[in-house]
């Protein structure tokens, strides 16, 4: 206990004591933080965009006028068991007619057009929303031979197109994302390790004197490793301060930018938080620990 | 006390920094050890407080057989043997109060013994009005008092001075020594390591002449001779 005690207290007066030497190297573990944080957010924007513009993708199949909704029912459940559609969403004549309605009411030519025509001149349809998007060429390829003499014509050409270049975008967002945050992991990592180094180097008369007088072991590492535990703490605590301010202005923008689609960075990180700031608490402190030991190991030899 | 027996010693395959050393140290005795730079005298200070290892031969302090002890021993055995060097080793960002009290502290010792212990051996040395000053802010001569106030802290049978007036000038020198003989007085056997000839023949006590890593002369109430 006593021990323990005077661990701590050497530590914190060190950390006092060489408080421009605390500060720099906190400052490095939050320069760190501050680079992983902000890959994280753009892969997490970019993920979080594509995944709801995907959500928005579906592939259509108009049925004929004039098919009672009981054969209709019958092609919707022989669609939904296809194993690779997720749902499948039926919109019927007069609904489609509503949401055109919707869709042009501030467009009096073609409202009045609609109205001059006396009839629904649109075709039911049933919306299929595919499980996975990766997939969604195959599922097309499946309804593209799906032979039912109720379906009127099948509306994915267009968007086979655009499924690619979602795919594509996702893919290289995703890749890229991970690749320069792998990179910046690396380079956070031997930034942190090699500060963490010159500060015990400059530590390396006060180790020597330490074994000079009797120090055991415990005595001469401990208190850098608790100074380490306190540099992670605190460097992870302003990287919190720091960046929920930044994710706070950052959302309105995101939301402007990504309008209709629910793209919400702020709440992501409320959710994800101990995952999040946990996992760089431990990534930190791992560090911190192994340069000190390593350090300590160095000029303890005395 | 102390009992070298056929020491060897060697940085490189072709010098030898101990030759062979063989040497007695009786409790209470205040011996010299001189010679030129690389003569051996440093490395015998290391042996002495195991921070080297010998090659060949047996070296016992007190109960201690030094030549096997383990690393864990090693903190226990400088408990043992007060040591102060020409540099001082005082850690600058502690005041001389605290440098003295670390060494009790990094051995356990209880706050209420510190707090006892540290104000009276500071006074020994003479330092009882600098306490809280930090080594930046005294003499050289002042922090030389601070690392014997240190190295007396653990009341050890044997106190070594590697070179301890090495950066003094002679005024403050000469207090150093006579603190040492103060402390020899007292029971401590103190080995000096040291260069100035002028401490040494002004001693007028035992002194191990070093060359080439042999001893090449010891006596009773010696002279420098080289």
């Amino acid at each position: 206990m006593l021990s323990l005690f005077r661990v701590i207290k050497f530590s914190l007066q060190d950390i006092g004591r060489n408080v421009w030497l605390s500060v720099a190297t906190i400052t490095i573990l939050v320069l760190a933080l501050l680079s992983i944080n902000i890959l994280l957010t753009v892969q997490v924007v970019g993920s979080n965009a594509s995944q709801a513009i995907q959500e928005k993708i579906d592939i259509s199949l108009y049925i004929k006028s004039d098919v009672p909704e009981l054969q209709i029912k019958a092609l919707e459940d022989k669609i939904r068991n296809l194993p690779r559609v997720k749902d499948v969403n039926y919109i019927s004549q007069e609904q489609a007619l509503q949401d055109f309605r919707e869709k042009y009411e501030n467009n009096q030519e073609v409202l009045s057009a609609l109205k001059e025509l006396g009839q629904n001149p649109l075709s039911p349809s049933l919306i299929i929303i595919p499980h996975d998007f990766s997939q969604a060429n195959l599922l097309i390829n499946e309804l593209r031979v799906l032979d039912d003499p109720i379906i009127e014509s099948r509306d994915f050409s267009n968007n086979t197109v655009v499924l690619s270049k979602i795919e594509n975008i996702t893919k290289r967002v995703s890749d890229v994302g991970l690749f320069i945050i792998a990179i910046f992991m690396l380079t956070g990592i031997l930034v942190v390790y090699n500060t963490v180094r010159v500060a015990i180097y400059t530590h390396r008369q006060e180790i020597e004197i330490m074994r000079l007088v009797g120090a055991s072991n415990a005595f001469i590492y401990w208190p850098h490793v608790f100074s380490a535990f306190i540099y992670s703490l605190l460097s992870v605590a302003i990287i919190i301060l720091l960046f929920y301010p930044f994710l706070s202005l950052l959302q309105p923008y995101l939301e402007v930018f990504f309008v209709g689609y629910n793209v919400n960075i702020l709440s992501y990180f409320f959710n994800n938080f101990i995952f999040i700031f946990g996992a760089q608490f431990l990534l930190v402190l791992f560090i911190n620990v192994v340069a000190s030991l390593f350090a300590v190991r160095r000029y303890a030899k005395v | 006390m102390i009992s070298i027996t056929n020491a060897n010693k060697a940085y490189t395959r072709h010098s030898k920094v101990l030759d062979d050393v063989n040497l007695e140290i009786e409790a209470g005795e205040f011996v010299s050890i001189v010679g030129q730079s690389g003569a051996g005298k440093t490395t015998l200070v290391k042996i002495l407080i195991g921070e080297e290892r010998l090659d060949s031969g047996e070296v016992v302090v007190g109960e201690w057989d030094i030549t096997k002890i383990s690393k864990r021993e090693v903190p226990y055995l400088r408990r043992q043997i007060g040591v102060i060097f020409q540099d001082f080793k005082l850690l600058p960002k502690k005041t001389l109060a605290e440098n003295v009290a670390f060494a009790l502290e990094v051995s356990n010792s209880s706050a209420t013994k510190i707090k006892k212990i540290v104000p009276s051996v500071m006074k020994i040395v003479g330092l009882e009005g600098k306490m809280n000053r930090y080594p930046h802010e005294v003499s050289g001569g002042e922090k030389q008092r601070a690392a014997i106030a240190r190295a007396l802290i653990h009341q050890p049978k044997i106190l070594l001075a590697d070179e301890p007036t090495g950066n003094l000038d002679a005024l403050n020198a000469n207090e150093i020594i006579d603190l040492l003989l103060r402390i020899n007085k007292f029971g401590t056997t103190v080995i000096l390591v040291t260069h100035n000839k002028e401490v040494v023949n002004h001693l007028n006590k035992r002194v191990i002449t070093m060359e080439d890593g042999r001893i090449i002369s010891d006596q009773k109430n010696g002279k420098y001779l080289l």
